[in-house]
């Protein structure tokens, strides 16, 4: 059941990243999957019976990755600001 | 006592804000702590005396919690990450001229260098992933740092990249747990023997693998590298292509594949063919760039390529020069993206096309650029030479004839590129509209010297440094 779970949450994180053209989308989309890997983790130590380190684990993965979500943010926040779009179509300047 | 290593850069960054940001005359002194700092962090790890690193801090450690190890290997990170953050804090200095945005700037360069002093220090898994986040998270800031549209393109290609390499690993360390019942390198190790061919196991080296190859860029993964490195501003570049991807990637790849996985032939046959798929793809990109950090982007894939094929042979010799490549690629690729920085400041552009002999404008810049660019394509005496020789000798030995005489051939392709590059940017006659070029600054100007003097110093006193610095790594295979 808990496997299902992990695997659905990783396809729609994985289909969010690759479908879409947001780049909010794209930040949800990362978040999806890292909530999938969290899940994992707090699995893996049911399991092993060590509930209490994974548990350590899993609120250290999600300090991180509300930082890394708020940077994204604000990246996105700026292209906004200079676009006017958050379309990742925009950004194809580099190139080479 | 390692987890001062962590510890003084922190309290640096806090000291930092909470008194040197009261007004503009202190943000000025704001480099000086920085470079004490990473000056301190050179000093120690050349001069690694056991008596500093043996000992516990005792009742600080146990409270932080924390469990740092450091053999050979470590110190000669630490010698790079140090060397490559007051290249950078140079180039930041002569480049910046507004004092707030080099304190933010400084701000996060200390912080990264936490990050990556904390990636060469751990023993376990979960911390690697910890402090390989702290690293990135400063990466994305410092790339988007000018917030022009480029340089948050290239930010925001990084960080989707990075963060699916994170999920990669992090899935890899989800399934170790479960193996392992720990994440402890020791522990992780054990668990591995004894699973040796369990499918979940495999699948979960496989995806660490995949996830240290995009943070080290390497060839099919390193849609993100070229770009970050162009649109980052040219502190941030030398700091990304001298140590960030080094650390995060290569090292990691280094202490991963000797530590943990001492025993898959496999794993030695994917870095291999990786290593050379890297090496060409780079350096036949590199041929037709037309910007010059860019050019420089593309050269760095393809020597991350070298270092990971002396990694796969997995024997000493191979390590060894896999190491010692990577301290020559670290100060060489500074120096040239050092030197791409004066350029770039003094013509306003990265663009090959409007250059042309300003080494006549340039001395100091043009010269130091040759000495690295002759020692990128391995030409003797020069310090890439030598680590480029030592891996394909262990190439060699290992019985891998034709992954030793492609890295032969690679070379050649590299001397074709940096030629290309050294006549349209530096030789020849001076183009119209520079004739009032000046070189760089002093102090940047100092650093070019002084990374062009190692390069050649290395070199010439190659034996003394394989001997006492780069061969006692092999304390790694054996542990």
């Amino acid at each position: 059941m808990i496997a299902f779970l992990i695997l659905l949450l990783l396809i729609c994180g994985a289909y969010c990243i690759v479908v879409t053209r947001s780049m909010i989308r794209a930040i949800i989309g990362i978040e999806l999957l890292i909530k999938a890997v969290t899940l994992l983790i707090i699995a893996a130590g049911n399991m092993t019976g060590r509930t209490a380190t994974a548990q350590s684990l899993a609120i250290t993965i999600i300090i991180i990755e509300v930082v890394v979500a708020a940077t994204a943010a604000g990246i996105a926040l700026w292209v906004f600001k200079r676009t006017g779009t958050l379309d990742v179509r925009n950004l194809r300047n580099l190139k080479g | 006592m390692p987890s001062l290593m962590i510890l003084i850069p922190l309290f640096g960054v806090i000291i930092l804000n909470l008194v040197f940001a009261v007004n503009s005359r202190m943000k000025k002194a704001a480099f000086w702590l920085a470079l004490a700092i990473f000056s301190l962090q050179v000093v120690v790890a050349v001069f690694h005396h056991p008596a500093l690193w043996n000992d516990s801090l005792g009742r600080i450690d146990s409270f932080l919690n924390v469990s740092f190890f450091v053999d050979h290997l470590s110190f000669i990170m630490f010698i790079c990450i140090g060397m490559v953050s007051i290249a950078s804090l140079f180039v930041a200095r002569y480049g910046m001229k507004d004092e707030d945005d080099i304190f933010k700037f400084i701000n996060l360069l200390i912080m990264a260098s936490i990050g990556m002093s904390g990636i060469v220090m751990v023993k376990d898994i979960f911390s690697l992933y910890v402090f390989m986040e702290i690293t990135a998270v400063s990466s994305f800031l410092l790339i988007a740092f000018p917030r022009s549209l480029e340089s948050l393109e290239g930010s925001f290609k990084y960080l989707i990249l990075s963060s699916i390499a994170t999920v990669l690993m992090l899935t890899s360390i989800g399934i170790l747990f479960l193996a392992a019942g720990g994440t402890d390198f020791d522990a992780i190790a054990a668990a591995i023997g004894a699973s040796y061919e369990n499918a979940l196991v495999l699948a979960a080296i496989g995806l660490f693998i995949c996830g240290l190859f995009i943070k080290g860029g390497l060839v099919p993964f390193h849609g993100w590298l070229p770009d970050a490195y162009t649109a980052a501003p040219a502190p941030v570049s030398v700091l990304l292509a001298g140590v960030v991807t080094k650390s995060a990637g290569i090292y990691t790849m280094i202490r991963i594949t000797t530590s943990l996985l001492p025993h898959y032939q496999s794993v030695n046959n994917i870095l291999m063919l990786v290593g050379t798929i890297s090496i060409f793809a780079g350096a036949l990109a590199a041929i037709g760039q037309d910007n010059f950090k860019r050019m420089l982007a593309y050269s760095s894939i393809s020597q991350m390529g070298y270092i990971i094929l002396g990694l796969g042979t997995g024997t000493i010799l191979g390590i060894a020069g896999a190491v010692f490549h990577l301290l020559n690629h670290s100060i060489f690729k500074s120096l040239l993206f050092v030197n791409s920085a004066a350029v770039e400041k003094e013509i306003g552009t990265s663009d090959m096309n409007r250059m042309g002999g300003i080494s006549q404008k340039m001395p100091v810049t043009g010269t130091t650029s040759v000495i690295a660019f002759l020692s990128t394509c391995g030409i003797p005496p020069l310090s890439g030479f030598w680590s480029k020789v030592i891996i394909v000798i262990a190439l060699w030995q290992a019985g891998q004839y034709a992954y030793a005489s492609l890295a032969i051939i690679a070379s050649i392709i590299t001397l074709a590129y940096f030629l290309s590059m050294q006549r349209r940017v530096f030789f020849g006659k001076l183009r119209a509209g520079l004739e009032n070029l000046k070189d760089a600054e002093g102090g940047v100007l100092t650093v070019s010297v002084v990374l062009a003097a190692l390069t050649i110093g290395i070199g010439i006193f190659f034996p003394f440094v394989f001997n006492t610095l780069i061969l006692p790594v092999k304390e790694i295979l054996v542990r």
